[in-house]
C-alpha cells in the first residue's frame, strides 16, 4: 500500500474538526488536528504535512499569518482555506497569497472529500515536478560522464574486437578483406573523436576551463595545430604556411586547449578548400593581442550563413566535393576562444576563400615556461608561399 | 603448475572483455575476468595475482578508482601492478569536477585509453610484470 498522505486540519471549531475527521476517515490519510494557527505550525513543523485545511478566521494568529508560516517550513505544502461565505473575498486573496484552493462554510462531505483529493494531487504533481527537475539537474552536471560513458562503451567493444579479429586472422585474410577492416576501423575511430568533441562542446563552459592556466607560445601552438591537420592537407594536396613570427609574446591559457581550438581552425580551412589550395596561419601583436589568422583559398562561406558559422550544429551549405562536419568545430573553438578571453571573427567570400581571425590578450606574465619540444624559430612548412 | 603470469581483468563491459581476453591468451596468460568491482576485489583477495587489468567507469560511476584506491591501502595488494584501461580521456578528467577520478588521484602504473592495440597492450604488460619482478627481486 501507498504511504498515507499526511493532512493537518487548523480550525477552532471543534465540531468542525470532528465532521471532517469523520468524512475522511477510512481512506489512506493520517490527520492531525490543531485548533489555533499558532499550535497547527507547531504541529506543521513535525508532522511534515502533504495538506493543510487551514480556517481564515481563528482566534490569535490569522490564517494569513499560517499560510505565511507553512511556507516558511515547506513551500511545496498544499495549502486549502476554509472560510464563511462572508469572507469569500479573503479566501481570493489567501489564493492569491498561495493557498491552492478555498472551501465555503457549509461544506458537504463530498466537497471537502473532492477538494482534498485534488489537493493531494496537486502536491504529488509538485513532488514528481521537483524529482524531475533534480534528477535533470543532475542529469546535466553528469552529462559529460553519462555520455562518455554510454556511448563510447559500446564503440570501444567494437573497435577492440575489430582489432583483435585483425590480429588473430592476419594470415587468413585477403588484401580486400583487409582493407575493409581497416575502413571499419578508421569509422569507428571517427565516431569515438565526433563523440568526443560533441561532449566537449557540451560539457566545456566558460567557467570549467582556466582553472590552471599559464603562459602559454603562441608559436608552439600554432606549430603543433599545423603539425596534427598537416597529413590531412598533404592527402588534399593542399598547402599549408606558418608565417607566425618567432618574437610573439606569451598568452595566458592552456596549451592543449588552445592547441585544440587551433586545429579545429586549421582543420576547417583545409576540409572546405579545393585540392591544390592553401592555407596562410599568420600571427602577429596588435595592440596588447596577440592576433592569429587562419586564412584559406576555400570555398568561401556565403553571406547570410556568417552570421551563424558558430553557432552550434550550424552546417553552412557545402560544395559538393567539401567533406561534412559535425557542427561544433567552429562553436567549441569559440567557446574556447571566449574563456581565454579572447575573440574570434571571420570574413569570407564565395569562391575566393575565408579567414578567421582570433584575438588573445597577451599575458601579463612575460616569463614564458620552455614550450617543449615546439620550434623556436617560425616553421615555414612551405617556403614558397610568402603569405 | 606452469609459471605462466596469472592476471586479473575487472571491466563490466563482457564484449571489451571478451576481445582483451583474446590477445591474453594467445599470449599465453592465464585471465581470471570480473564483471563488477566486489568480484573483482574478492577475486584479488583469494587468489595472488601477478596483474591487474581495471577498467574505471564502472557500476555508479567511476567505482575502477575506489578499488584502485583500496589497493593502494593493503601492503599485499599495494604490489601488484595496476594496468588502467578507461574510455575517459585524461584529457578530459577535468570535466568530472565532483568526482575525484582523475587517473593521478590515484597511483596506478599505466593507463591507456580503450580501445587499445594489441601489440601496444601486450608490450605495456609485459614492462610492467617486468618491472615488478625487478621490484621484487630487489626486495629480496
Amino acid at each position: 500500500m501507498e504511504k498515507p498522505s499526511r493532512i493537518l486540519i487548523i480550525d477552532d471549531e471543534e465540531i468542525v474538526l470532528d465532521s471532517c475527521l469523520a468524512v475522511l476517515e477510512g481512506r489512506n490519510y493520517e490527520i492531525a488536528t490543531a485548533p489555533d494557527g499558532t499550535e497547527g505550525l507547531k504541529t506543521a513543523q513535525k508532522f511534515a504535512p502533504d495538506l493543510v485545511l487551514v480556517d481564515l478566521m481563528m482566534p490569535g494568529i490569522s490564517g494569513f499569518e499560517v499560510l505565511e508560516g507553512l511556507r516558511g517550513i515547506d513551500p511545496t505544502i498544499v495549502t486549502i482555506v476554509v472560510t464563511g461565505y462572508s469572507t469569500v473575498e479573503s479566501a481570493v486573496e489567501a489564493m492569491k497569497r498561495g493557498a491552492f484552493d478555498f472551501l465555503p462554510k457549509p461544506f458537504t462531505p463530498d466537497e471537502l472529500r473532492l477538494i482534498v483529493q485534488r489537493g493531494l494531487e496537486r502536491r504529488r504533481l509538485v513532488l514528481e515536478t521537483i524529482t524531475l527537475r533534480r534528477e535533470k539537474e543532475m542529469l546535466q552536471q553528469n552529462f559529460a560522464a553519462i555520455i562518455s560513458h554510454e556511448l563510447r562503451s559500446p564503440l570501444s567493444a567494437v573497435q577492440q574486437n575489430l582489432f583483435v579479429l585483425m590480429a588473430e586472422l592476419d594470415t587468413q585474410l585477403s588484401e580486400s578483406q583487409k582493407g575493409r577492416f581497416e575502413r571499419l576501423k578508421v569509422r569507428i575511430a571517427d565516431l569515438l573523436k565526433m563523440i568526443q568533441s560533441w561532449l566537449r562542446a557540451v560539457s566545456a563552459p566558460e567557467g570549467k576551463i582556466g582553472g590552471d592556466f599559464a603562459p602559454v607560445s603562441v608559436q608552439a601552438v600554432i606549430a603543433r595545430a599545423v603539425e596534427s591537420v598537416q597529413t590531412h592537407a598533404t592527402r588534399k594536396d593542399i598547402t599549408i604556411t606558418d608565417s607566425a613570427p618567432g618574437s610573439l609574446p606569451a598568452v595566458l591559457g592552456d596549451e592543449t586547449i588552445l592547441t585544440e581550438a587551433l586545429v579545429n581552425l586549421i582543420g576547417n580551412a583545409v576540409k572546405y578548400t579545393h585540392a591544390g589550395g592553401k592555407v596562410a596561419v599568420s600571427a602577429a601583436v596588435e595592440a596588447g593581442q596577440v592576433v592569429v589568422s587562419v586564412a584559406d583559398t576555400g570555398i568561401g562561406i556565403s553571406a547570410e550563413d556568417v552570421p551563424s558559422v558558430f553557432d552550434a550544429f550550424y552546417r553552412g551549405k557545402v560544395g559538393p566535393d567539401a567533406e561534412a562536419g559535425c557542427g561544433l568545430g567552429l562553436a567549441l573553438t569559440r567557446r574556447i576562444i571566449e574563456a581565454h578571453h579572447g575573440t574570434i571573427s571571420v570574413e569570407s567570400e564565395i569562391g575566393k576563400g575565408t579567414t578567421f581571425t582570433v584575438r588573445l590578450p597577451v599575458s601579463a606574465a612575460e616569463s614564458i615556461s620552455p614550450p617543449g619540444e615546439a620550434p623556436a624559430a617560425p616553421s615555414t612548412l612551405d617556403p614558397g608561399d610568402p603569405r | 603448475m606452469s609459471d605462466r603470469k596469472q592476471l586479473l581483468m575487472i571491466d563490466d563491459d563482457p564484449d571489451f572483455v571478451d576481445g582483451i581476453k583474446s590477445i591474453l591468451t594467445a599470449a599465453q596468460y592465464d585471465v581470471d575476468v570480473a564483471h563488477n568491482p566486489k568480484d573483482g576485489f574478492a577475486a584479488l583477495q583469494k587468489k595472488k595475482y601477478d596483474l591487474l587489468l581495471l577498467d574505471i567507469m564502472m557500476g555508479r560511476g567511476a567505482e575502477g578508482v575506489m578499488i584502485a584506491r583500496k589497493m593502494s591501502r593493503d601492503p599485499k595488494l599495494r604490489e601488484i601492478p595496476v594496468l588502467i584501461m578507461t574510455g575517459i580521456r585524461e584529457q578530459i578528467a577535468f570535466l568530472f569536477g565532483s568526482q575525484a577520478l582523475h587517473p593521478h588521484f590515484v597511483e596506478v602504473d599505466e593507463l591507456m585509453e580503450k580501445p587499445v592495440e594489441p601489440r601496444l597492450l601486450l608490450e605495456r604488460i609485459e614492462a610492467l610484470l617486468k618491472a615488478a619482478s625487478v621490484k621484487a627481486s630487489e626486495k629480496k
